[in-house]
């Protein structure tokens, strides 16, 4: 509408040019779909729905969006696909720096870099998004499918996130979280959050990935001291593909076969998930320290406390560990690893239950690893671990419909 | 004596525009969002000349942003009886302002541009040389807003591109008689916001050219014989001539040390975003000069969220290690997703990359 109105405005004031100069006008030039995308969403004003028409829309440039109380619609989540595949410029394919923000019903495809970045966003939902790589899992996909990061209120609901070479789903440094209901498939880490607080992660799908959910706190960031995530009713499963991640990134050092890994979080509670065949560890929980990074945040907690497991599933896993400890552990006991692996490292002062707690079914197996000392004594008793936490509160958080 | 015969040449091309036009102020647009770059009335485009208004000053900051090695006008304008104060030692500039920058190559020859230093050029010889883009920053009632024009082929107009453009350019360098095919991008309006919006995201937009400290260039070689920007700002009654003007060093200052020099080349092209407000705060890396925190400048800091950008390297600086260093890498780098900054280039800086591989290079320690 805009458009049209500085259209007519340009042609009227063009015909007044011409009347007085008497030279030829230059033509305005032509708008691109993408083009004209990019330009609606900078005219966008609160309150307005951009829809993606069905169909496959090359976009070569990135995208980005920085007026709140806008909704970006496709027609369904196979079905408007934005395709990156010959991308020549920008770090992601949709870039959102917007308050009151829905994403729904598209695909985000062959990004060159991370597919969905928002940055500094509140109230932000991502509903029925696909993000993916068609080309499988490649260290030269983007980093990350759904990328949410210093944001809050953050619902990801029924989304899908394929091949990403760090994390499929990411929430970094973000507050008052909900992954639900959503599929992470060969990713490097299929569900991440990461530097934050509040996060509810339930009934999702992670298989095929490294490592299927992961929990983690950071050093040297502007937002850390990652606590109080649940993730439960989950199925995670078979998350074997060879780690693909580029050097240097932090998942690039998570074992192929992990299902749950938690490092230097606190307060956790993870129940009623369903974790099977995931051939290093169903459950991996570490100290930072366990990267042998050195630290110099001295705001930085790299232990993992109050870390709370009960009513789990554990089928099959631990049978061909990628990592060189857990490879050592299981060819000195001829089993497959346990269930629960804890490398056992503990801040000054804090016994083995300020760490970990669980209650679990009497045949879940655990191994404490004693990394701090080479990993030389091993042990296998969970009974300091018998104890109970308290419950953590449901997050819920109340977001406009769209 | 060349202008006035330029002067009249453009007259018998365009009597009646000339007349519209010549002795007429630029103009400042507060609502409107001009689709032409005309209306604006910073310029005469003449038959063969992109001649800036008269009431503008041209200027060169001491630390240009770096623009796939295009030569770079820019002009800064304050409407009449207007003036700009100093606030926290920066210069604030009245509504109604209006900054530009137009970018474009000398010519090598009819299908190729020319990769040669910039001149600095008070006025564009549009038979010797290229436009591609004029982008301007509009100091509205409302605070800053940036408008990407783009100039048609036969540089007669240029027209406000919101969504941005490309262009394919043949850029030969006649020291390595090398050519190189590459897409300049001008950015879209969010691009424009991305770099200008220093605290993110609920910060203004502010120039990042235009600063205090940049607009100090007398004592620079280049300009020599032409009073520096601030002086011609106190000339236009723009500021008041008391202020003490401060100095930053050039990165390309020969007489400043390797460190002063890498750290304004690091605030100029990294600041805006890797500040500890800025957009690029996520990882933790911090490039602007706040910080005595060795890790937080980089030095031994592992990645956070590279990816790819990280190179297979474990660290931002290796000191004494540039070739280990992920800041180099992605510097080096012309890949969209590794590559840094993210936008604002299609080729590698070659003489920031020297700088800032000699100053790892002499950093003392290790990781």
């Amino acid at each position: 509408m805009k458009y049209s109105t500085l259209r007519i405005i340009s042609i009227v004031s063009a015909a007044l040019f011409l009347a007085s100069c008497g030279s030829e006008e230059p033509a305005m030039p032509e708008l691109s779909f993408e083009e004209a995308l990019q330009e609606q969403l900078i005219q966008a004003k609160s309150g307005d729905v951009i829809t993606i028409p069905a169909g496959m829309h090359e976009i070569t440039r990135s995208l980005s969006l920085n007026v709140s109380g806008v909704t970006i619609a496709g027609a369904g989540i196979d079905e408007s696909i934005l395709s990156f595949k010959n991308q020549v410029q920008g770090a992601e394919g949709l870039l959102i720096n917007a308050n009151d923000f829905v994403i729904r019903d598209l695909a985000i495809e062959d990004t060159i870099g991370d597919a969905l970045k928002i940055n500094q966003s509140t109230n932000v939902q991502i509903l029925r998004v696909r993000t993916e790589w068609t080309n499988g899992p490649l260290s030269t996909n983007g980093a990350y499918g759904i990328y949410p990061v210093q944001s809050n209120n953050v619902l990801i609901d029924e989304a899908v996130a394929i091949g990403a070479s760090d994390a499929g789903i990411y929430v970094g440094q973000s507050s008052q979280i909900i992954v639900r209901n959503s599929r992470a498939e060969y990713n490097v880490a299929g569900i991440e959050v990461e530097n934050s607080t509040f996060a509810d992660v339930h009934d999702n799908v992670a298989t095929n990935n490294t490592g299927g959910i992961l929990v983690f706190d950071l050093p040297n960031l502007p937002v850390q001291g990652g606590r109080n995530t649940r993730v439960y009713n989950n199925q995670i499963f078979a998350n074997n593909t060879r780690n693909f991640a580029p050097e240097g990134n932090i998942v690039a050092s998570v074992p192929a076969g992990t299902g749950l890994m938690i490092m230097a979080n606190d307060n956790i509670e993870v129940f009623e998930n369903n974790f099977e065949d995931n051939n290093s560890a169903n459950v991996l929980i570490v100290s930072y320290l366990i990267n042998e990074i050195p630290i110099t945040d001295p705001n930085y907690d790299p232990f993992p406390e109050a870390i709370y497991l009960h009513n789990n599933q554990y089928t099959g896993g631990g049978e061909s560990p990628d990592s060189e400890p857990l490879a050592l552990l299981q060819a000195a006991t001829g089993q497959p690893l346990p269930d629960i692996i804890w490398d056992g490292m503990l801040a000054e002062g804090k016994a083995a239950a300020d760490a970990l707690c669980f209650s679990e079914a009497a045949d879940t197996s655990f191994v404490s690893l004693d990394a701090i000392n080479g990993f030389a004594q091993p042990s296998f008793d969970s009974a300091v671990h018998d104890c109970v936490l308290p419950r953590l509160t449901e997050i819920s958080m109340s977001l406009s419909s769209q | 004596m060349t202008d006035i015969y330029l002067r009249s040449v453009f007259l018998s091309v365009c009597l009646l525009l000339l007349a519209a036009c010549s002795e007429s102020p630029p103009v400042f647009h507060d609502i409107e969002r001009p689709v032409r770059l005309s209306d604006w009335q910073l310029f005469a485009v003449g038959a063969n000349e992109l001649i800036p208004s008269e009431s503008s000053v041209v200027f060169r900051p001491n630390n240009p942003l770096f623009t796939d090695y295009s030569h770079k006008l820019r002009t800064l304008w304050i409407p009449q009886s207007l003036q700009a104060e100093i606030v926290n030692d920066e210069i604030n500039y009245p509504v109604g302002s209006v900054l530009s920058k137009t970018f474009y190559y000398p010519r090598s020859s009819s299908t190729m541009l020319s990769k040669v230093a910039d001149s600095g050029l008070q006025k564009i010889n549009l038979n010797e040389n290229q436009l591609i883009e004029t982008r301007l920053l509009v100091r509205k009632s409302d605070g800053w807003e940036a408008f990407p024009y783009v100039w048609n082929d036969e540089q007669t107009e240029a027209f406000l591109r919101v969504a941005g453009a490309s262009k394919q350019i043949s850029l030969f360098d006649q020291d390595s008689t090398q050519t190189t095919d590459f897409t300049y991008f001008v950015p879209n309006e969010n691009q424009c916001a991305g770099c200008h919006t220093t605290v993110h995201p609920d910060g203004d937009m502010r120039p990042l050219g235009a600063l205090f400290s940049q607009l100090n260039t007398g004592s620079r070689e280049i300009d020599a014989g032409i009073a520096s920007p601030l002086e011609q700002m106190v000339q236009n009654r723009w500021l008041n001539d008391e202020e003490i003007f401060p100095l930053s060093v050039s990165w390309q200052d020969p007489s400043a040390s390797l460190d002063d020099r890498a750290l304004a080349y690091l605030n100029m092209q990294c600041g805006h975003c890797h500040n500890p407000e800025g957009a690029a705060d996520t990882s933790g890396l911090i490039l602007d000069s706040s910080q005595t925190l060795a890790i937080n400048r980089g030095v031994c800091k592992p990645p956070v969220a590279a990816g790819g950008g990280a190179g297979d390297l474990r660290y931002a600086i290796v000191p004494g290690q540039p070739e280990e260093s992920i800041l180099l890498y992605r510097m080096r780098s012309d890949k969209p997703d590794e590559m840094m900054p993210e936008l604002g280039r299609s080729l590698i800086h070659s003489g920031g990359v020297d700088l800032i591989s000699r100053w790892i290079a002499k950093m003392p320690g290790a990781c």
